[in-house]
C-alpha cells in the first residue's frame, strides 16, 4: 500500500513536467508579448524592451522552461504581472469564496442526487423513473449560460429573493450571496448525477448476489439499501472524489456571473491580461490537486471493496 | 450524512432576506469601483479607478479645483503654482509647512512625519526608477535634466541610487526644490497633479518592499482600512489631516446647485468610505437601488430604467429624491485605419467609409442617443474644440460614399478586399462592428469582424498587425496636446499614435505648439490642427460620450469632474435626509 | 458474426423505441436545417433587416427581431448550422485521436501504454477552459479555433475508454486465434478488436457531439466563439445585456433551438447504450 501510494505520488513529477510544458509552449512561446498591456496606454517602446529584459522574456526558451518547472516543483510562483500581489496571497484569499460556493453545492447536490436515483432504482420501469429520467436529460439540455441569466434575472432581479452578486467574507454574511448559485450548481449536476447514479445502482441490481438475496427473502428495500448501495459505492465514490479538483478551482461562470471573488474569477482575470504567472500557477495548482485526488479515489477504492488490490 | 441535507437548505432560507441594518449615525458613503484595483502604488495606477482609490489616502503637488470648469490647477501640497523662470525651463517649487504623512510603523515612534522637499524629489526619482517600470514614465522621460540618465545608470544595478543628486531635481532647502527641464513642457504642472507623482514616504517603501502597495502611506485625507482586492475597500478619516477648507467658488450655477453648503468647513466632511468592486452591471444598479450606494455610473444596459427619453429621469426615481447627473467626457471613440496598409493610403476609400457609417443608429443603439458625434480628435471642452466646425465626412451620405468609392477605384466595393477590424471580445464591442459592418455593406465594403482579449489588441496595435481597429482615448490630462498627440508621426506604434498615421505638414504645427503655455495662440493651433487633420480622415471619428451618475438626495457636494481622484474628500452624506428617504428604499 | 447479430438487434430495439425513434428524427432534421444553411437555400440572407430594432415576436417574425432588425428565427436557422458543424468537427477530430491512441495504449501496453497514460492524464489534470483559451488564442477567434479547441479537450475521455476496452479484448479467444492462424498486430488490432468497440464510440459521440454544443455557447460568452456570423451561443451571450431591457426572445429562441437537438442527442445516447452495451441488455 505504502509503496503503491509513493509511486503515485512519484507520478506527479511526470505529470509536471507534461503540464509545464504545455502551459509553456502555449503561453511562453506562442502567445503575445505581455509588456504593452503591464505598461499602459502611454508605454514607451524603450520600456517595453526593458519590462521585457526584466521578466525574463529575453532568455532563452530553454531556461524559460527550466523557470517553469523550478516554479512548478517549489510552488514558489513569486508575483503576479498585472496586480503584483503575491500569487500565493491571490489563491489562498480566493480558495475562500470559491469553497464556500462549491462544497455545499457539491455536498447537496451529491447526497440529493443519492437520494433520488436510489428512489428511482426501487420504482425502475415504472412511471416516476421514466418522468424523472425525462427531467434529468431535459433538464441537461438547457445551456448553463441560460440557467444562470435565467435564474439571476427572474429569482434575483424581478423577485429580489436572492442578492444579485457580491460576496461577503465570513459566516453566515456570505450565505445570502452564494445561495443562488449554488441553487444554479445543483440544478446543474443534479441531472447527470442522477442519470450516471442510477445507470450503476441498475448494475448491480442484476447481478446474482441480489437474486439470491432475494431469494433468501430479503425485502427489496433491505437489498437496495444493504448490498447494492454498498457495491454501488465503489464507482460512486470515484466518480464524486474525482469531481473535488474542479471545486477548488471554482466555478468560472458563476464566479464570473455573480461576482464572487474566488479562484474561477481570478483564472479569467489572468487569462484576460496575458498574468502568466497566476496562469502557470492555476494550472500546476490544478493538476497537483487532480493527481492527489485521483490518487485518493484509488486509496477509498480498496476500502470499498476488499477485492481491488492495489500494485 | 443525509440528515445534512435539511440544515444547510435551512440555513440558506434563514439567511436569505436578512440584510444588516442600516447606520445612521456615522457619516459613512459608499460607493462602487466598477474595476478591480490592482493596489496603492501610485506609480503602477494607469487607470481612472485605480487613481481614484489612491486620491483618497496620497496627494499630489497640484490637484485639480473641484468645481471649476474649465478645469483649473490648484495647490494640493505645494504652497501656491511654481515660480517659473522667464525660459520656461527652471521651476521652483515649496510645499506647504506641517503637512504630516499618516501614523505607521515605519516612522519613528510610529508618528506620521513632516513633509518635506526630499519626498519630493524621491517620488520624482521613483516614477524613473529602472526597477519599477512605472507606468506613469512616459511623463517624465526625456523631460528633466539628468533623469534619463539617472535610469539608465542605474539600469545595470543591483538597486537604484537614490542618493545621487541630479542636475535636474535640486533640493533648495526643507521645503523648497528646483527642478530643470530639458526643454519647455507646457504640461508639465498637469504631471503633478496625477496619481503617479502623489507623494510617497521613502521609509515606507523601504519598509514594506513589494509589500508596499497593500500598505500605502501618505498624507491624504483618508487612512485605508481595509483592502479587499476583488471585494470591498474600507477608509476611515485621517484624524491628523491637515487644515484643508472647503472652497466657496466655482462655476457659474454651482452656488444655487447647494454646493458650496459646507464652504469654508474643514475636510474631509464624511468619516468612512466603503467602496464596493462591483464589475458586472445589473448588481451595481441593484446596490444602487437598495440604497447601498450613494452614487452611480449607470451602467449602459439599465440606462432605459434609469433615464426616459435620453434626457430625463424615470419619474419612479425622481419619487425618490434621485438625482440625475450627466457630463460630456473628455473622450473620443474611434475606428483607426492602419495607415502603413497600403489600402488606406487612398484618401478617398477612408472618407468613403467615414460618410457610409450611419452615427445617428449607432448613437441610440449604443449610446441612447447621448453622444455626441466627434466631428475631429480633439472632444468638447478643450482648448482647439469650435463648436462650428463641422467635418463634412462625419454624417450619412450613402450616394456621396458611393462616389467617392468609385473614385477611389472599388466601385460598388468590387476589387476591395475584406477589412478586418479588431476590437475586444465583450458584448458590445462585437455588436459594435455587427453594425458597423451593415453599414458598409451598404456601399459594397465589406467587414469583418477579428476579436481579441484586451491583451491581445494591444498588442496587434503595437506591432501594427492590424488593418483597423477600435478604441476610445480618455483624456490623461485636459490639454488638446493629448489627443493630437495621436496622430502624431513620431508617436507611432508601439507609441500612442497606433494608426501610424503620419502626415508632415500636422508634425510639424504639433512641435511648434507643444512648446507653447495655455494661451490663445496655442488654442488657435489646436484649431488649425484639429481641422486640417479631420479632412483627412485618419481616422472614422466616433463618438464624445457623456457620462451619466444617479445620485441619491443625501449625497452632497458631488459635482462631475473627468479627474475624480481628488474629488470624494469634499463629499458629504445628509444623515436626516438619508434616514428620512429610506423608508422608500 | 457476433457484431452483425448486435447491430441488427440494436437497430430494431431502437425502431421499436418510440422516443429514440422520434430523437433520431429530431438529429435528421437538424442535420438537414444545417445542410441546407450551409448550401444556401435557407437563410442565406440572414445578415438583412427585417423590421425594426427588437421587435418583439409576432406572426411576420416568430422569434422576433435583434438590435439590429434582423430576423431571429433566421439567425436561429444559420445557428443551427453552426453547432452541428461544431459538433461534426469536434466529432471528427476527437474521434481519431482518441481512437487510435486509446487503441494502440491498450494493445501494446509497456512504454507505449505508459506514454500515452501520461500525454492523457496530463491533458485532463490542465483545466479545459485554459486549453481553450490557450488554443484560441494561438489560432485566432473563429469557427476553426473552435473546432481545433473543442476537438483537442474532448478526445481524452474517449482515448482512456477505449484503452481499457481493448485491454479486455486482447486477452479474448478469438484475438487469441487470429494471432495463432498468423495475424500481425496491425490486423489483430484494426481488423478484430477495434469493430468490437465501435459502440462506446458511437455512444461517446453522441454525447459528445451535445456536449460540445453546450461548449460552443460558454465560448461565445467568453468571447471566444464564432464571429461574424450568428451561433446560437453569441446569441445568449447578446441576452445578457438585453434581459434588463425586456428582450427575451433571442434568449428563449436560442435556448430552444438548443434543447431539442442536445435533447435528442441525450436520448439516442442512452438508447444506444442500453441497446448496444450488452452489460445492461438483461433488463
Amino acid at each position: 500500500m505504502t509503496r503503491y501510494i509513493i509511486r503515485r505520488l512519484l507520478y506527479l513529477i511526470p505529470v509536471l513536467l507534461g503540464v509545464s510544458l504545455i502551459i509553456f509552449v502555449l503561453f511562453n512561446v506562442v502567445a503575445g508579448d505581455p509588456t504593452a498591456v503591464l505598461l499602459g496606454k502611454n508605454a514607451t517602446p524603450r520600456q517595453m524592451q526593458e519590462l521585457r529584459e526584466q521578466l525574463g522574456l529575453n532568455k532563452p526558451l530553454f531556461a524559460q522552461y527550466l523557470d517553469v518547472v523550478r516554479s512548478a516543483f517549489t510552488f514558489d510562483f513569486g508575483r503576479s504581472w498585472s496586480s503584483k500581489q503575491e500569487i500565493s496571497q491571490m489563491l489562498r484569499q480566493g480558495a475562500y469564496p470559491s469553497l464556500c460556493l462549491t462544497i455545499p453545492a457539491f455536498v447537496i447536490s451529491t447526497v440529493l442526487s443519492l437520494v433520488i436515483s436510489l428512489g428511482v432504482a426501487f420504482y425502475r420501469g415504472k412511471g416516476i423513473d421514466l418522468f424523472v429520467r425525462f427531467c434529468c436529460i431535459a433538464g441537461m439540455s438547457v445551456s448553463a449560460l441560460a440557467y444562470i441569466l435565467f435564474f439571476q434575472y427572474f429569482f434575483a432581479f424581478k423577485l429580489g429573493w436572492f442578492e444579485i452578486s457580491g460576496f461577503e467574507f465570513g459566516f453566515p454574511d456570505f450565505v445570502p450571496f452564494i445561495a443562488l448559485p449554488a441553487i444554479i450548481w445543483i440544478v446543474l449536476s443534479i441531472g447527470p448525477d442522477v442519470r450516471f447514479f442510477r445507470t450503476v445502482i441498475l448494475d448491480e441490481i442484476y447481478q446474482d448476489y441480489v437474486r439470491t438475496a432475494r431469494a433468501k427473502g430479503l425485502s427489496e428495500m433491505h437489498i437496495l439499501l444493504k448490498h447494492v448501495l454498498r457495491n454501488a459505492m465503489i464507482p460512486i465514490i470515484t466518480y464524486v472524489v474525482i469531481q473535488i479538483p474542479f471545486l477548488i478551482l471554482g466555478a468560472l461562470l458563476l464566479e464570473n456571473f455573480f461576482s464572487i471573488p474566488g479562484l474561477g474569477g481570478i483564472t479569467l482575470n489572468a487569462l484576460n491580461s496575458s498574468d502568466f504567472p497566476v496562469i502557470k500557477a492555476m494550472a500546476i495548482l490544478s493538476s497537483v490537486v487532480y493527481i492527489v485526488f485521483s490518487l485518493i479515489s484509488d486509496i477509498l477504492y480498496t476500502f470499498a471493496d476488499p477485492r481491488v488490490k492495489l500494485k | 450524512m443525509k440528515s445534512l441535507m435539511p440544515v444547510l437548505v435551512g440555513l440558506v432560507l434563514l439567511t436569505i432576506g436578512c440584510s444588516k441594518e442600516r447606520n445612521f449615525d456615522e457619516r459613512e458613503l459608499h460607493l462602487i469601483s466598477p474595476e478591480k484595483i490592482a493596489g496603492f502604488d501610485p506609480i503602477h495606477g494607469s487607470d481612472l479607478y485605480s487613481a481614484n482609490e489612491m486620491g483618497k489616502v496620497y496627494e499630489g503637488l497640484y490637484e485639480f479645483h473641484p468645481f471649476k470648469r474649465p478645469y483649473e490647477l490648484v495647490p494640493n501640497l505645494a504652497e501656491s503654482l511654481p515660480n517659473v523662470s522667464a525660459d520656461g525651463l527652471t521651476y521652483t517649487f515649496v510645499v506647504k509647512k506641517g503637512v504630516l504623512f499618516r501614523d505607521s510603523p515605519v516612522f519613528k515612534d510610529g508618528l506620521g512625519r513632516e513633509l518635506s522637499a526630499d519626498d519630493v524629489l524621491y517620488t520624482l526619482k521613483r516614477l524613473a526608477d529602472p526597477k519599477l517600470q512605472a507606468k506613469g514614465w512616459w511623463l517624465l522621460d526625456d523631460r528633466i535634466l539628468g533623469l534619463n540618465e539617472w535610469r539608465e545608470k542605474n539600469a545595470p544595478l543591483e538597486a537604484s541610487n537614490y542618493d545621487e543628486v541630479i542636475e535636474g531635481l535640486k533640493k533648495i532647502d526643507g521645503y523648497t526644490l528646483q527642478i530643470k527641464l530639458k526643454k519647455p513642457y507646457p504640461q508639465f504642472l498637469y504631471a503633478l497633479a496625477m496619481n503617479y507623482t502623489f507623494i510617497v514616504a521613502k521609509e515606507a517603501v523601504e519598509h514594506y518592499g513589494k509589500e508596499f502597495l497593500n500598505y500605502p502611506v501618505g498624507t491624504g485625507p483618508f487612512l485605508l482600512d481595509k483592502f479587499e482586492q476583488s471585494n470591498k475597500i474600507v477608509y476611515i478619516k485621517n484624524p491628523k489631516f491637515r487644515e484643508k477648507l472647503f472652497p466657496s467658488e466655482g462655476e457659474e450655477g454651482d452656488e444655487k446647485q447647494g454646493l458650496f453648503a459646507d464652504a469654508g468647513k474643514k475636510i474631509p466632511l464624511v468619516d468612512k468610505i466603503i467602496v464596493d468592486i462591483q464589475v458586472e452591471s445589473q448588481p451595481k444598479w441593484l446596490l444602487f437601488h437598495k440604497a447601498k450606494a450613494d452614487l452611480l455610473e449607470i451602467p449602459k444596459d439599465n440606462f432605459d430604467q434609469a433615464v426616459v427619453g435620453g434626457a430625463d429621469l424615470a419619474p419612479e426615481l425622481k419619487g425618490k429624491g434621485i438625482r440625475l447627473i450627466k457630463n460630456p467626457m473628455l473622450d473620443v471613440t474611434f475606428f483607426a485605419f492602419n495607415h502603413e496598409d497600403p489600402l488606406f493610403k487612398n484618401v478617398k476609400l477612408r472618407q468613403a467609409m467615414s460618410l457610409a457609417w450611419d452615427r445617428g443608429e449607432a448613437n441610440k443603439l449604443f449610446y441612447n442617443n447621448t453622444a455626441i458625434e466627434a466631428q475631429s480628435v480633439i472632444p468638447p471642452g478643450l482648448g482647439g474644440y469650435r463648436k462650428e466646425f463641422k467635418n463634412p465626412f462625419v454624417k450619412l451620405d450613402l450616394e456621396l460614399a458611393k462616389k467617392l468609392l468609385a473614385e477611389a477605384g472599388y466601385p460598388n466595393g468590387k476589387g476591395l478586399p475584406e477589412i478586418t477590424i479588431q476590437t475586444r471580445n465583450d458584448t458590445i464591442s462585437r455588436n459594435t462592428i455587427e453594425h458597423f459592418s451593415k453599414c458598409m455593406n451598404k456601399i459594397g465594403v465589406k467587414v469583418k469582424i477579428g476579436v481579441n482579449t484586451w491583451p491581445e489588441l494591444v498588442n496587434k496595435v503595437t506591432k501594427k498587425q492590424h488593418q483597423m481597429y477600435t478604441m476610445a482615448w480618455g483624456a490623461d490630462y485636459p490639454d488638446a496636446e493629448n489627443f493630437l498627440g495621436l496622430l502624431f508621426c513620431p508617436n507611432q506604434s508601439p507609441g500612442s499614435n497606433g494608426s501610424n498615421y503620419c502626415n508632415p505638414a500636422f508634425d510639424e504645427l504639433f512641435r511648434q505648439s507643444t512648446i507653447l503655455q495655455d494661451t490663445p495662440e496655442r488654442s488657435a493651433f489646436y484649431e488649425k490642427m484639429n481641422e486640417m487633420v479631420a479632412l483627412d480622415v485618419p481616422w472614422i471619428f466616433g463618438f464624445n460620450r457623456t457620462k451619466f451618475y444617479l445620485s441619491h438626495a443625501w449625497l452632497k457636494n458631488f459635482k462631475y469632474s473627468e479627474y475624480t481622484h481628488t474629488q470624494f474628500q469634499y463629499l458629504n452624506v445628509d444623515l436626516e435626509v438619508k434616514k428620512e428617504l429610506s423608508k422608500k428604499f | 458474426m457476433k457484431t452483425n447479430s448486435l447491430w441488427k438487434d440494436s437497430f430494431k430495439q431502437l425502431a421499436r423505441d418510440k422516443i429514440s425513434l422520434i430523437s433520431l428524427l429530431i438529429v435528421l432534421f437538424y442535420a438537414l436545417v444545417a445542410i441546407l444553411s450551409a448550401t444556401g437555400i435557407i437563410a442565406a440572407d440572414w445578415s438583412k433587416e427585417v423590421g425594426g430594432s427588437n421587435l418583439p415576436p409576432s406572426f411576420e417574425h416568430f422569434f422576433g427581431t435583434d438590435f439590429l432588425g434582423r430576423s431571429v428565427f433566421i439567425k436561429l436557422i444559420r445557428g443551427t448550422q453552426i453547432a452541428m458543424s461544431v459538433g461534426l468537427a469536434t466529432s471528427l477530430i476527437a474521434i481519431p485521436i482518441g481512437v487510435v491512441l486509446g487503441a494502440v495504449a491498450g494493445y501494446f501496453g509497456g512504454w507505449v501504454d505508459d506514454l500515452i497514460t501520461w500525454l492523457y492524464t496530463t491533458f485532463s489534470s490542465i483545466p479545459n477552459i485554459m486549453l481553450l483559451i490557450a488554443i484560441t488564442m494561438i489560432l485566432g477567434k473563429g469557427l476553426f479555433a473552435v473546432y481545433v479547441a473543442l476537438g483537442a479537450t474532448s478526445w481524452v475521455n474517449l482515448c482512456r475508454l477505449i484503452r481499457g476496452e481493448v485491454m479486455k479484448h486482447k486477452e479474448r479467444e478469438y484475438v487469441q486465434a487470429a494471432g495463432a492462424i498468423g495475424g500481425g498486430h496491425f490486423r489483430k488490432l484494426f481488423i478484430h478488436i477495434l469493430p468490437n468497440v465501435t459502440h462506446i464510440v458511437i455512444i461517446n459521440t453522441s454525447l459528445q457531439f451535445q456536449v460540445a454544443i453546450k461548449s460552443e455557447v460558454i465560448l461565445s460568452y467568453l468571447g471566444l466563439g464564432v464571429q461574424g456570423e450568428p451561433s446560437w451561443g453569441t446569441m445568449i451571450d447578446d441576452a445578457k445585456l438585453e434581459l434588463a431591457k425586456g428582450v427575451w426572445w433571442q434568449l428563449a429562441g436560442a435556448t430552444l433551438a438548443m434543447f431539442f437537438i442536445v435533447l435528442a442527442f441525450n436520448m439516442l445516447g442512452d438508447a444506444l447504450r442500453d441497446s448496444l452495451d450488452p452489460k445492461l441488455k438483461g433488463k
